[in-house]
């Protein structure tokens, strides 16, 4: 699903995010990026939904190559995958079931088919009664949460998230993992960026360990459940 | 095809909830292209009134022929062979006492004309040349006035010609003036969009993430620039609805005094339709124009 061959990203002003990154993650797999804040974590993620692209290197998504492909063909590209940032990237100017619904406009789907997929994904991540409030009155749990049934409304194959429970107390950080565990039991691929240990082992899968830009060959963690 | 329609539904209902959703904004920048519009489209209806009040005049144009008091009588045999001629369309004798007697009816000078001791007018001819063009009518007059026995010739056509010179000078004034306010509609729609684009920084940023193409992301704001050129081309109409409304009364009072049913000229209905086809364009341009831009700007401060 996704492969990295000798990736290397260098921001203008010379600081290297990564040199020489080479890994693979199969369709379906559950795999978190770990390592201190500055490893490079979430450049990692911004190089998989081409909002960077690599300074030298090969990133390919389902076979195509992130580097080379124009500028018209990433919305389609992002279409398919899901995003989760740490700051929500809510929009404060409409409702939670509009903030929801976003995606499937930009997709073209019929209002009725939307709204009734987004109330459906908002059962799931457990907002549904408060499709019709300003995001603002959310909590920080909820409004991840929110952010997370934006990710999934347009079903993606993939699932990217960045420091998803980064802001979190214990309980919505353990809620969240446990969400995330469920959408890897359906099929999705989903990359976990965190330096969460315990949700890590709450959830299991393979971690792939980032540190000064290089990747450390992870190891696969069991699960505790 | 059905959802190239589905987007510009939903671009068009968005566009329309913007502009409800700030209604002062909206408000003003009506009024802004309004006003802007209708001072050409003002110009150019009284022109066309101006325009019909001339073409109520002889479309033909005449020559007068005024002759000489001690002209002899083989002269004015002369003179009307001449008018036999074949260049000549039209002839009409106006001896003196007929002249007299049409102007102190006609135009109501019988005062003045009764305390006259002798008829001070002379023996004319009206004539209606064939010739329709400038060079032909001055080159008959011309010929006429050398005849023995004429004073005068007069070309009643001149004030026509001087009339028209202005008009077209008036219609060119239209066209330079709707020109400028064109540009004018442009720069205030782009303005009005670019703070629209500002203001949705956000919406766009994350589009942008979740997969929006440029044109879903443009839409929204071309739909809003041609429903706001569109609502100007309609306050346009209705500045000069009012400025009409407040002008009828002075303008029929005036054209009383002249004895005429004179009034001021509605634009016709495919008029209206090309001014706010135009305002509808201009609007969308500017909004072209301005999302272009800022789309970039905003897209650089990442």
């Amino acid at each position: 699903m996704i492969s990295f061959s000798q990736v290397s990203k260098r921001y203008p002003g010379g600081h290297e995010a990564l040199a020489g990154v080479d890994f693979a993650i199969e369709k379906g797999e559950l795999v978190f990026l770990t390592g201190h804040s500055g490893a490079g974590k979430s450049t990692l993620l911004k190089l998989i939904a081409a909002i960077e692209r690599p300074t030298s290197g090969v990133v390919s998504v389902s076979g195509q190559n992130i580097s080379r492909l124009s500028q018209r063909a990433i919305p389609y590209l992002r279409r398919n995958i899901g995003l989760v940032f740490q700051d929500h990237k809510l929009l404060f100017d409409r409702n939670v079931i509009e903030n929801v619904v976003l995606p499937l406009d930009i997709a073209g789907i019929e209002r009725r088919e939307s709204l009734k997929r987004a109330r459906a994904v908002l059962d799931k991540v457990g907002l549904l009664n408060r499709e019709k409030s300003n995001p603002v009155s959310l909590s920080g749990g909820e409004q991840q949460r929110l952010c997370i049934a934006r990710a999934l409304v347009s079903r993606p194959a993939l699932l990217l998230a960045d420091e998803p429970t980064g802001n979190l107390d214990a309980g919505y950080a353990a809620d969240i993992m446990a969400m995330f565990r469920d959408f890897h039991q359906v099929g999705t691929t989903l990359v976990i960026a965190t330096h969460d240990e315990r949700a890590i082992a709450a959830v299991g899968g393979r971690a792939l360990h980032l540190d000064h830009g290089k990747v450390q060959h992870g190891k696969v963690i069991e699960g505790a459940a | 095809m059905i959802g190239w329609l589905r987007h510009q539904k939903h671009a068009l209902i968005s566009a329309l909830r913007r502009l409800l959703a700030q209604p002062l904004a909206t408000l003003l920048t009506t009024l802004a292209m309004g006003v802007a519009i209708s001072l050409p489209g003002g110009l150019y209806l009284m022109l066309g009134t101006v325009n019909r009040l001339a073409g109520d005049l002889p479309a033909q144009p005449e020559i007068s022929l005024f002759l000489d008091p001690q002209i002899t009588a083989p002269q004015e045999q002369t003179i009307a062979a001449r008018m036999k001629q074949a260049d000549i369309a039209e002839a009409r004798h106006v001896p003196k006492e007929q002249a007299l007697s049409a102007l102190s009816t006609s135009q109501g000078l019988t005062d003045i004309t009764a305390g006259l001791a002798d008829n001070p007018l002379p023996d004319a001819w009206v004539v209606r040349p064939h010739a329709a063009t400038r060079e032909g009518l001055t080159r008959v007059a011309d010929e006429l006035g050398k005849l023995p026995g004429v004073a005068e010739t007069h070309l009643d056509s001149q004030w026509a010609d001087r009339l028209q010179a202005a008009l077209a000078i008036g219609r060119t004034g239209v066209w330079l003036l709707a020109g400028l306010f064109g540009f004018a509609l442009v720069a205030i729609s782009g303005n009005a969009i670019r703070a629209q684009v500002l203001a949705r920084r956000d919406e766009i940023l994350v589009s942008r993430l979740i997969g929006a193409t440029d044109r879903h992301i443009r839409r929204p704001f071309l739909y809003l620039g041609a429903l706001q050129g569109l609502l100007g081309g309609l306050a346009a109409g209705g500045v000069l609805a009012a400025a009409g409304w407040v002008l009828h009364a002075p303008v029929a009072h005036l054209a009383g005094l002249y004895g005429s049913t004179f009034h001021l000229l509605p634009p016709a209905g495919i008029e209206i339709a090309i001014v706010l086809g135009l305002t509808t364009l201009f609007g969308w341009l500017g909004a072209w124009i301005a999302v272009a831009r800022t789309l970039r700007q905003v897209e650089a401060v990442r």
